[in-house]
């Protein structure tokens, strides 16, 4: 294992937060005060967090990993969900798509063996899945909505030709998922050569050898890249009805972003 | 039982639309006219429900509006939309696109639909935004036409053409009407040409219906102060 980090050399870190600071305050970005409040419960939170899962990981692993991922699960959904004001139900649809997601590539790891059933392994490789998910979820919601904004003339035209909802949506359904998916194909593609991934860094920094460490990561970027076209697909197609009223016609829904 | 009343308006409001009392007999052609912001565009939508009064009943053919199959209704009440609104694709893909949906399409339609529009034939596989203002216009009611619509709504169907171009497309709307017996239901504001179309007018203003009636004598004769403005 490599030496730890002492709590004297965390302190440098400071110098971290200094540069930005001083950019900040001799352009007077009137940043500042953002900055300061952001790392300082950066900090907070990941400590919080460090805590919480050292209790967590010595729990009883089907205690501690149902308890941890509820929390995640809600907490996306939750941050899911702004990017989807206006529309209905948004919230229950994410966090039952989460749930559903996150339990298929759950079970596929366990079911071939690729992880263990315990807090350590399936906790931090989950929260990448949902906090992915999550993300991709919003993205989708707020391409949805601009795209719905966007084409209402087109959208009208087709409906007045004698198109259902499902018809009419057709193009801005494609649009949506192209866009939600095309940067994660791009993604996928430079893996390792641009940058190495987050975890697959961690992991090496841990003493863990890099062709484990790439086992690893292959395993969480294409259960992420699967996670994450779901995520898209799953939102896109369970929410563009709400934009129509039950008589076929396009409601006008006022968005503010 | 034939009916006489093509459609009928009973107390139809729709913002900001404000009571609106009059019906439409077959073989009656429409035009509507009015300053910008009268609620032509938003009278026009109401006859194929792309949206629905909020009070008051729309009859056609005698019977309630809401009665219909929505996509039947839309398909039989064509409309053509004041943009034109294609979709992304070639131009063959925007004439298919309403007979395809309900697996009516048939190929040798395509050529006709577009000669219908003053369109060359090898224009099908250009993709539409290579297409004019004026060609697109075209190309939108085309669209509509495949649909083969008993009654056709046109918002301002001819505002992006010139001289020729519109004389072209009103010999065409002539030709359905006369020929296959198209109710046209027309927002224009060009009087001339609502004279060379129309039997009947309708002159709105801030949502109402200030004057209708036979459309020579409207014009010939207008007896409200806001039509005698809007015609100078
Ligand atoms: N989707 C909408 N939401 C709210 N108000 C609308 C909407 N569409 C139109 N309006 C308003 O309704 C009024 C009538 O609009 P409409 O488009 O029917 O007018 P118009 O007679 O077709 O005008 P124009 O000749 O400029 O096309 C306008 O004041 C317009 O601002
Ligand atoms: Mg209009």
């Amino acid at each position: 294992m490599s030496p730890e980090i002492s709590n004297q050399s965390l302190l440098f870190l400071v110098v971290f937060v200094l540069v930005p600071l001083t950019l900040s305050y001799y352009y007077q970005l009137g940043l500042s005060k953002g900055i300061m409040w952001s790392s300082i419960r950066g900090t907070i939170q990941l400590f919080a967090i460090g805590y919480l899962l050292t209790y967590l990981f010595d729990l009883p692993a089907y205690i501690g990993i149902p308890f941890m991922l509820t929390i995640m699960i809600t907490v996306a959904s939750f941050h899911a969900r702004k990017k989807g004001k206006g529309l209905p139900s948004v919230l229950g649809i994410i966090f039952i798509g989460l749930i559903v997601i996150e339990g298929s590539v759950l079970g596929l790891w366990l079911l071939f063996d690729m992880i263990e059933f315990t807090p350590n392994e399936v906790i931090p490789m989950s929260g990448m899945v949902i906090g992915n998910s999550m993300i991709a979820m919003g993205l989708a919601l707020e391409r949805l909505k601009s795209e719905f904004k966007e084409n209402e003339g087109r959208l009208t035209a087709a409906l007045s030709l004698g198109a259902e909802p499902k018809q009419a949506s057709q193009i801005i359904i494609q649009r949506t998922l192209g866009a939600s998916l095309i940067p994660n194909v791009d993604k996928l593609k430079t893996i390792g050569l641009v940058q190495l991934p987050g975890m697959m860094t961690g992991l090496i920094l841990g003493g863990v050898s890099p062709i484990m460490a790439i086992k690893y990561q292959l395993v969480i970027s294409l259960s992420i890249f699967s996670a994450v076209s779901l995520s898209a697909i799953y939102i896109t197609l369970m929410m563009y009805k709400y934009f129509y009223n039950n008589k076929m016609q396009l409601k006008h829904m006022e968005f503010d972003q | 039982m034939e009916h006489n009343e093509l459609f009928t308006f009973d107390n139809v409001k729709k913002s900001p639309l404000h009571s609106l009392n009059f019906s439409i007999k077959r073989g009656d052609n429409v035009m509507l006219f009015g300053p910008s912001g009268a609620g032509k565009s938003t009278l026009l939508h109401l006859f194929n429900r792309l949206s629905d009064p909020d009070k008051g009943s729309i009859y056609y053919l005698g019977k309630d509006l809401q009665s219909y199959s929505i996509t039947e209704l839309r398909k039989e009440v064509g409309l053509v939309m004041q943009a034109p609104n294609l979709f992304p694709g070639t131009v063959l893909d925007n004439l298919k696109y309403g007979p395809s949906l309900h697996g009516e399409w048939n190929s040798e339609k395509a050529e006709a639909l577009l000669e219908a529009v003053q369109l060359p034939a090898d224009y099908l596989d250009r993709s539409v935004d290579q297409l004019s203002g004026g060609e697109q216009q075209r190309v939108s009611l085309a669209r509509t036409l495949a649909n083969n619509p008993s009654v056709l709504l046109l918002d301002e169907p001819t505002s992006a053409l010139d001289q020729h171009t519109t004389e072209e497309i009103e010999q065409v709307l002539e030709g359905l009407a006369i020929e296959q017996g198209v109710t046209l239901i027309m927002v224009t504001h060009h009087l001339d040409q609502a004279k060379r179309l129309g039997s009947r007018g309708i002159f709105l203003s801030d949502g109402e219906i200030i004057e209708e009636g036979n459309l020579a004598d409207l014009l010939s004769n207008p007896k409200t102060e806001e039509l005698q403005a809007f015609m100078t």
